[in-house]
């Protein structure tokens, strides 16, 4: 009972948080701040003591009446992984945040939807119902829209139209899934799924693709990645960080869910997803090579460590009775990227806190005599490229093993291509955190010469510190994190030995391969090509920005077809009833602009005789007139007596239904002609029946 | 206890006459008057649903015309409803109308139209539904042609000629149905009265012709042209009557005759799903892809409306439990969501006066609060959860599984998608799109107007988190019809 109540509070404490953080800040900002950190600590605390009860099923609360079905909520191992570097991530990120937005304004909002975009993301992780799962997946996605558009100027916005419009498009695919799936289940309880949907036949397939690109869109998947270069520079550095710590783990979380229990390693998937990895994993760090802001570097470099995540998912799939050294790799990959990827972020941040800047052509030199922000950001480099020794090392290299495994099961020229694709897109990571590094903290610049040491916030630095403890401490000893991923052997299925010592000679030659090979690209790519010597300094360019690139070349032009092609179709629709009638009005306009000769008519037509009366009676007096006035201004009006008596004898047909039925107006007109339908309709009728 | 049924249809139109004839000393009285008979009157129908016999048999002219009034699952549901959202309105408009003008005319006809209202849903029978039916296009005229500008004349001899032709063809279905039962007076009878009569051509005519009739008003393609026009009128009116009672008697007309009066054994036997719901799509993805390119505020939500009425069509057409109670809980859900998308853009209207998506940049910062709750609205209608909207999404998107047309299902998301590519960016321009050129002296509107909205909101939330206690209620409607 105690433990179900410490579970529910990881959800309700953020939730319920997130307001009354809101209306703490609107009187006190310092005590809105500190309850926020205490806030975000004390379920980070929560979510460590509930560490001895995750065995087995682990914690399950079912509630039921909530959004008619019931919230089912779960906790086991696989999920306590990604639960706790939520917790861990977001309490630093708050502690980070109350620094780093000191100069910002609209604090207060940043706050509530930076906790609701938490209290979400945990409701993510945890819930055991596709449809709660998509309910807080939803709010996640709004929510995180706050974040990103935080600075409202014209790139935020750009960049968080863009995310809105794939975030609630790929909602919409995820639900058609979610749709199909209850449909020809009649459950989304996600652990009975997997028995329902072996039976279904190929429909399980288009189900499966609909939500793995749902969850795709959010995990910035190729070719749905588009958002994520745009969105992850925009938001303010701990919202990035999170970002990209955690918010791609949900989508790939719910893919993970999708192939490895909901369609129990479907091979076809697996091996789909594998290649999608694979290209994940070069495209995110061959572009990341070429960018110049480093959020935006670090926002590729997350796709491409993604592509490494989903690659291991195909493999746990592909590999069967070995899958476990797969299962170690991706899961401590998932922990290592959260916790490397929000230091890098981080350290970013110190540096526009400081210059508003993040170009490296214009912060070159900048980190040169900050040694404690130098020494972080190597070990956040180390770990990202898998120096040996820090904890990149371990899950890189067991994604490597997975793949070697995958090699000598399936052999063929496909696996060696995969794995050649695996060290080049490695040493793509050592290229561009090199591109980075050298640049801003070895390169000397006059600019920066022990310059604003004072205006970085010792307290921004805790957090990093941390951060860098984490991931000094799990290089070297590794063993709690996997005593927790082998808790998950059973939910994933794993088989298989794992290999405990990372550290031997094969393992080593192939770091070596890839930091030379690494190296080589950074001095052959990045300063050869990419670095020009101009009057001003040496300037980064970046030639992808005229490449084609998808968005503005293929969903734009898409969509703006999308959009102008179906308002030009149904245009017609909306005005097709009023036209029809208009153009039977302007049919008969026309039919009465005939030019008639009344006096054709005159002697046969009986019905004009009135006319012919009158006519000839004007005529009559119009001679009168002009046979006895004489003056010049009676002339002219004798004239127009003259004009007038030719307009009464040759007169449009309208003119002359306008003197018929004078007040006939459009009303009746309309009624009339819905009077001919009915009696239309009704002949129709009765010569039916 | 026959009579019991007309207090809440007469109480509002006496009323009525009181506000036209009354002088009142101050505003405040003729506030409480309205709000307070308002009030009563709900409380009036809702004893009627709680005490009245289930059926009401008042007087017979003929076999075919007799006035008699029902109470069962549906017009419980739509008189609750629609008193209550009454309630909300009459107390927004105070402040909006006195911003308007020509309060008194207003309210007389807004509140006839209440007892008009109350009438459709307790009718009993086809007939007495005609009747009512024909004095809510009467009531609600003077309304649209409220601020007798040239364009709104214009739009209410549209507004006319639309409902009178729906009107004729109401008229002529039923002469053709009674043509063929021969006896009894049309009553609605779950299941229909046509039990053992051969579904030949001549019913099969009538139910599409009154089909086609009662789509006028519920603004089915191509007749749906008088609900844009008819913006014109005061936002109250746009919200009440042109989201919610006059679009929603149409919608509660078809159900009224598919499953009333035909019932769905016979609908499906006639075969003419097919045909019936090549229009109903049109609307769905015509009302979307056209209110995309509104820069009007309010002919934005209008055609969005007319979007949101084909899902209910279709949720009526597909014939199925799920599809039903898709359509019903829809019918609840746009309801109030629409209506509070309305509010809000009234507020901005009486705030500032401004009427397009071009001018309301900034406007989030000085009225959060407004915004705010049409940002939840907003998404609410895009149907995300954990909102109402998703909960009738939901229904929808099963009863169209079910009947094997996944087709509708991605009609449904497809213009989920553009649902939000018309609202969001309102959203947008009013919170991320910088500041306000200029000063608003009070930034929220009076609280007789920011209460409803609030309160409106707040029941698109907790239906979309609680959905059950409706929900169940109209899954055994529902049942009891198919």
């Amino acid at each position: 009972m105690m433990v179900n109540i410490l579970f529910i509070s990881t959800l309700l404490i953020p939730f319920i948080g997130a307001a009354l953080g809101f209306w703490i800040g609107m009187k006190n900002e310092k005590a809105r701040d500190i309850f926020n950190v205490v806030m975000t600590g004390l379920v980070f605390f929560i979510v460590v003591l509930l560490y001895p009860n995750i065995r087995g099923e682990g914690i399950t609360i079912e509630i039921p009446d909530i959004m008619g079905t019931g919230l089912f909520l779960r906790l086991d191992a696989f999920r306590y992984i990604f639960v706790f570097i939520t917790a861990l991530v977001w309490f630093l990120a708050t502690m980070y945040s109350t620094q780093y937005l000191i100069k910002y304004k609209k604090r207060n909002r940043y706050y509530a939807f930076f906790i609701l975009t938490y209290a979400s993301t945990m409701g993510i992780f945890i819930s055991d119902n596709l449809l709660n799962l998509f309910t807080f997946f939803e709010i996640m996605s709004i929510t995180s829209y706050f974040l990103i558009i935080h600075d409202e100027d014209e790139y935020t916005r750009d960049a968080g139209k863009t995310y809105l419009t794939m975030a609630i498009a790929g909602g919409m695919i995820l639900l058609m899934g979610l749709f199909l799936l209850f449909d020809y289940t009649g459950s989304l309880n996600i652990y009975e799924l997997s028995d329902k949907v072996i039976n279904l036949g190929p429909i399980k397939y288009i189900i499966a693709w609909l939500m793995i690109i749902g969850f795709g869109v959010k995990a910035g998947m190729v070719p749905l990645h588009v958002w994520l270069p745009k969105a992850h520079p925009a938001a303010p550095a701990p919202a990035s960080a999170i970002l990209s710590g955690i918010l791609l783990k949900a989508g790939v979380f719910g893919i993970m869910l999708t192939v490895l229990v909901i369609m129990d390693n479907d091979l076809i998937l697996c091996n789909a997803i594998f290649v999608l990895g694979l290209v994940n994993m070069f495209w995110g760090g061959f572009l990341a090579i070429f960018q110049r802001n480093i959020k935006r570097i670090l926002a590729y470099s997350s796709m491409s460590q993604i592509g490494y995540i989903l690659m291991g998912v195909g493999l746990i799939g592909m590999l069967g009775q070995h899958n476990n050294i797969a299962i170690y790799g991706t899961l401590f990959h998932i922990f290592n990227h959260a916790i490397f990827k929000v230091l890098l972020f981080f350290s970013a941040g110190i540096i526009y806190m400081v210059l508003h800047e993040l170009s490296i052509n214009y912060i070159r030199g900048f980190g040169r005599n900050k040694y404690f922000l130098k020494a972080v950001f190597v070990i956040g480099f180390m770990a990202i490229i898998g120096m040996p020794g820090f904890s990149g090392f371990i899950s890189k290299n067991l994604l490597h093993e997975a793949l070697i495994e995958a090699k000598h099961i399936y052999g063929g020229f496909e696996m060696k291509a995969a794995e050649w694709i695996f060290i080049i897109s490695s040493s793509f990571t050592v290229a561009y955190l090199m591109k980075i590094f050298m640049a801003v903290f070895v390169e000397k610049s006059e600019k920066f010469w022990g310059q604003f040491k004072g205006q970085v916030r010792k307290r921004a630095l805790f957090p990093l510190m941390v951060l860098s403890g984490i991931i000094i401490y799990t290089g070297v000893r590794p063993g709690y994190v996997f005593a927790l991923i082998s808790q998950t052997e059973g939910m994933l299925s794993g088989h298989g030995h794992v290999p405990q010592n990372m550290y031997t000679s094969e393992v080593f030659a192939n770091t070596a391969l890839i930091f030379l090979l690494g190296i080589g690209i950074y001095y052959l790519v990045v300063r050869k090509w990419l670095l020009l010597d101009t009057e001003a300094g040496p300037i980064y360019k970046n030639p992808t920005l005229r490449w084609p690139n998808l968005e503005q070349h293929l969903y734009k032009p898409l969509s703006l077809v999308f959009y102008w092609g179906g308002y030009h179709l149904f245009k017609h629709v909306d005005r097709g009833l009023v036209n029809f009638f208009a153009g039977i009005g302007a049919f008969f306009r026309k039919f009465g602009d005939l030019k008639i000769d009344l006096r054709r008519f005159k002697r046969k037509d009986s019905l004009l005789a009135d006319y012919k009366e009158k006519g000839v009676a004007m005529k009559k007096s119009g001679i009168e007139l002009k046979d006895f006035v004489t003056s010049a201004g009676e002339k002219t009006a004798a004239a127009a007596k003259v004009k007038e008596n030719y307009a009464t004898e040759i007169e449009s047909l309208g003119q002359f239904f306008s003197r018929t039925q004078g007040h006939m107006n459009s009303i009746i007109y309309a009624l009339f002609i819905f009077a001919i339908i009915l009696i239309g309709i009704l002949g129709y009728l009765i010569l039916k029946t | 206890m026959n009579f019991l049924a007309l207090v809440p249809i007469v109480f509002p139109m006496a009323l009525a006459g009181g506000i036209h004839f009354i002088e009142f000393k101050n505003e405040s009285y003729r506030r409480a008057y309205l709000l307070g008979g308002v009030f009563l009157n709900f409380l009036f129908a809702m004893m009627v649903l709680i005490v009245a016999p289930p059926a009401m048999h008042l007087f017979k002219i003929n076999d075919f015309m007799q006035i008699s009034f029902r109470i069962d699952g549906m017009s419980k549901l739509f008189l609750t409803m629609t008193s209550f959202l009454w309630i909300c309105t009459t107390a927004y408009s105070f402040d909006y109308m006195h911003h308007e003008g020509k309060e008194r005319k207003f309210f007389t006809y807004f509140l006839v139209t209440l007892g008009v209202i109350v009438g459709i849903s307790l009718a009993g029978n086809i007939f007495t539904f005609y009747i009512f039916y024909e004095f809510l296009t009467l009531s609600t005229f003077p309304l649209v042609i409220h601020t007798g500008t040239k364009e709104a004349l214009s739009s209410g001899k549209k507004y006319l000629i639309y409902s009178f032709s729906g009107a004729t063809l109401v008229l002529l279905g039923m002469i053709l149905l009674f043509s063929v039962t021969g006896t009894g007076a049309l009553d609605f009878i779950p299941g229909g009265i046509l039990e053992g009569i051969v579904i030949g051509k001549r019913v099969t005519a009538a139910y599409v012709i009154l089909f086609l009739g009662f789509s006028v008003k519920a603004a089915m393609v191509p007749f749906h042209s008088w609900l844009p026009a008819a913006m014109v009128a005061p936002t109250p009116v746009s919200s009440l009557l042109h989201a919610v009672a006059v679009v929603k008697s149409g919608i509660f007309a078809l159900i009224r005759i598919s499953f009333y009066l035909f019932g769905a054994e016979a609908v499906k036997a006639m075969h003419i799903k097919g045909y019936l719901s090549i229009p109903i799509v049109l609307t769905i993805l015509m009302g979307s892809f056209v209110a995309l390119h509104q820069d009007n505020l309010k002919k934005r939500l209008a055609y969005s409306t007319i979007s949101q009425l084909g899902y209910i069509m279709i949720g009526i057409i597909l014939l199925n439990e799920d599809a039903l109670t898709g359509a019903l809980l829809h019918l609840i859900n746009h309801a109030v969501i629409k209506i509070t998308l309305f509010f809000c853009v009234g507020v901005i209207m009486y705030r500032t006066g401004y009427k397009t998506i071009g001018e309301i940049k900034g406007i989030g910062k000085k009225m959060p609060i407004t915004m705010g709750c049409f940002s939840i609205a907003s998404i609410s209608l895009i149907g995300l959860p954990p909102t109402n909207g998703f909960v009738s999404k939901w229904y929808l998107a099963m009863g169209g599984l079910q009947e094997n047309r996944a087709i509708f299902v991605v009609i449904l998301l497809v213009s989920a998608l553009l649902t939000a590519g018309y609202l969001l960016p309102i959203v947008v321009a009013a919170f991320f799109s910088g500041e306000m050129d200029r000063e608003l002296e009070n930034k929220e509107p009076p609280l007789m107007m920011l209460i409803p909205i609030v309160l409106l909101t707040g029941v698109t939330v907790i239906l979309g988190l609680f959905p059950n206690v409706v929900l169940h209620f109209v899954q055994n409607i529902a049942q009891t019809l198919i």
